[in-house]
């Protein structure tokens, strides 16, 4: 009886949701649209020598993009943002089970911790130059470190909001400590993980573009830094359009592994974390 | 009758007052009571009379602060919050007030939970739990997560997560509180007639009078806090029992005046 109804309304509602979807994407089109006239129009006033303009932007785009040179720079950066996004965010996610016995090592970690997430990554870049030279090494050190903060606390967030009674419930069926762990710990800390990682995703591509800016020879932050000096506005806007078009691939990436971890959430429970 | 399976000595519980200034509250106090095996106990007392904390230090996972839990003539440690070992290795079951399953597990993967867990999982406990599943009428539901089953439903899965591995004991937190009547009553079914295929000794906590006697072999009275036995009856209704009639039972309303008398 009830699950007949169940789909019944599912259905009703899936219909309302496309809808909802189409209207989205329809009013997302238009800002798009309505942005691109601004700046054209801004290009006019101005001249394109300052602002370029969306015309001579999409053409560099479309001949970076068949001459292979704007993806070969975008592959660099992107290389740099997935390996320290990784290096930084698996032992982020990690770290607060290990110290989950220990709740004394998490206090005496805090202020670190909690210094390393407010401390402006930017001012690391030069050091890690220093320290690890102009090549990819230091990209993938300042993305990973500003990744791991970031996923730290949420991480740290998702072991602390821990369900006591379904730890007990599962004591008294027979879990020991590592079935808990496994198997009540870790998948409830998973949507707080994904919300850092959501989170964490941008910061790694904009820290690879940073640190790039500062000292590269390529990468898409060297594209614009080559840009500047050569008064080549077209340039670093083709440049910035890239590494947005990184940022959308990233974010999919989480959302759709996301959607296939936490299938088990109720669908509200998703669209809330979403417009989180 | 035998020795007792379960027997619960001089039982006490108190709750610290905030920061040390109030006086510390007894919930529980000198509570002696025992179970046989293969009976169906209920127990009933009003709220806050510390029947879930009663269960909590039964199951093992709250410490008593007086008293003694003898299981299988085998003192708990119950006094020693290290000590404590929930379920008494798997031979304590106990279903709470909530369903508390894992909402990241299917209906199927919630059930054969325990079974995994201790080591069990094998072609012959599978089976057990298919059947289970199919005698509380989740089959079709398997693979559903618990947010897309009803409240009955739940309560269903939780019910067989604790079935399917065959504790000796089941303790059962007025599992059926917060459902509607119709459900309620097809669930006290469901719960005899699987009580009858295996006859476990179950603990059954309520507050509702009629269900205690609809389910009971006997039922002992809670008082107030600090709780104490108040009363016994034995539930002469013979089994096997129809719930659905249970009220025009000749010897049902007397039982229901009696018990009502001595719940406060």
């Amino acid at each position: 009886m009830s699950a007949l109804g169940d789909t019944r309304e599912a259905g009703g509602w899936a219909a309302g949701r496309a809808v909802a979807w189409l209207r989205a994407r329809g009013d997302q089109i238009i800002v798009l649209v309505v942005l691109i006239a601004i700046w054209q129009v801004l290009s006019m006033m101005l001249g394109v020598y300052w602002v370029s303009s969306p015309w001579g932007v999409l053409q560099r785009f479309v001949t970076g993009i068949a001459g292979g040179d704007l993806l070969v720079q975008a592959s660099y950066t992107f290389t740099e943002a997935i390996i320290g996004f990784l290096i930084g965010a698996i032992p982020a996610a990690l770290l607060p089970f290990l110290l989950r016995r220990w709740p004394m090592a998490v206090a005496i970690l805090d202020p670190v911790m909690v210094g390393g997430y407010g401390a402006p990554k930017l001012a690391l870049a030069p050091l890690f130059i220093l320290w690890f030279g102009i090549g990819i090494e230091s990209k993938v050190a300042l993305v990973a470190i500003t990744v791991f903060f970031i996923v730290y606390f949420s991480a740290l967030a998702g072991v602390r909001a821990l369900d006591h009674k379904l730890v007990q419930m599962a004591q008294v069926l027979g879990a020991n400590e590592h079935h808990v762990a496994r198997h009540i710990v870790f998948p409830g800390a998973v949507p707080y993980i994904f919300t850092g990682l959501r989170i964490a995703m941008p910061y790694s591509i904009g820290g690879a573009v940073i640190a790039e800016l500062i000292s590269a020879n390529r990468g898409l932050g060297y594209l614009v830094q080559l840009g500047a000096m050569n008064f080549d506005t077209t340039g670093i806007f083709t440049a910035l359009a890239m590494t947005t078009c990184i940022v959308f691939i990233g974010n999919w990436s989480v959302d759709a592994l996301e959607r296939r971890l936490l299938r088990w959430r109720p669908v509200s429970d998703q669209k809330l974390q979403a417009e989180a | 009758m035998n020795a007792p399976l379960l027997e619960v000595r001089d039982l006490a519980k108190r709750f610290v007052g905030r920061a040390g200034r109030d006086q510390p509250l007894w919930v529980i106090k000198d509570l002696t009571f025992s179970v046989a095996d293969g009976e169906f106990l209920t127990i009933i007392g009003p709220s806050g009379a510390g029947k879930t904390t009663l269960l909590n230090m039964i199951a093992q996972i709250d410490v008593a602060n007086g008293g003694e839990v003898i299981f299988q003539s085998q003192p708990a440690p119950i006094s020693d919050p290290k000590a404590l070992d929930p379920g008494l290795h798997c031979r304590i079951g106990y279903v709470t007030q909530e369903d508390n399953l894992l909402p990241w597990r299917t209906t199927l993967q919630n059930v054969l939970f325990p079974l995994e867990v201790q080591g069990r999982l094998n072609d012959e406990t599978r089976k057990h739990a298919d059947m289970l599943i199919r005698a509380v009428g989740l089959a079709g539901f398997e693979n559903h997560y618990p947010h897309e089953l009803s409240g009955g439903m739940r309560k269903r899965a939780s019910l067989i997560r604790t079935l399917v591995y065959d504790p000796p004991v089941i303790l059962m937190d007025e599992p059926f509180g917060a459902l509607d009547a119709q459900t309620r009553t097809q669930l006290q079914e469901d719960l005899l007639r699987l009580w009858n295929l295996g006859r476990k000794t179950i603990v059954f906590v309520t507050h509702d009078i009629a269900e205690a006697i609809a389910l009971g072999d006997r039922t002992l009275v809670l008082s107030r806090a600090p709780a104490k036995i108040a009363g016994e009856h034995v539930i002469t209704i013979p089994r096997p029992r129809d719930i659905r009639g249970i009220m025009m039972h000749p010897d049902f309303a007397e039982l229901y005046q009696r018990i009502r008398a001595q719940v406060q």
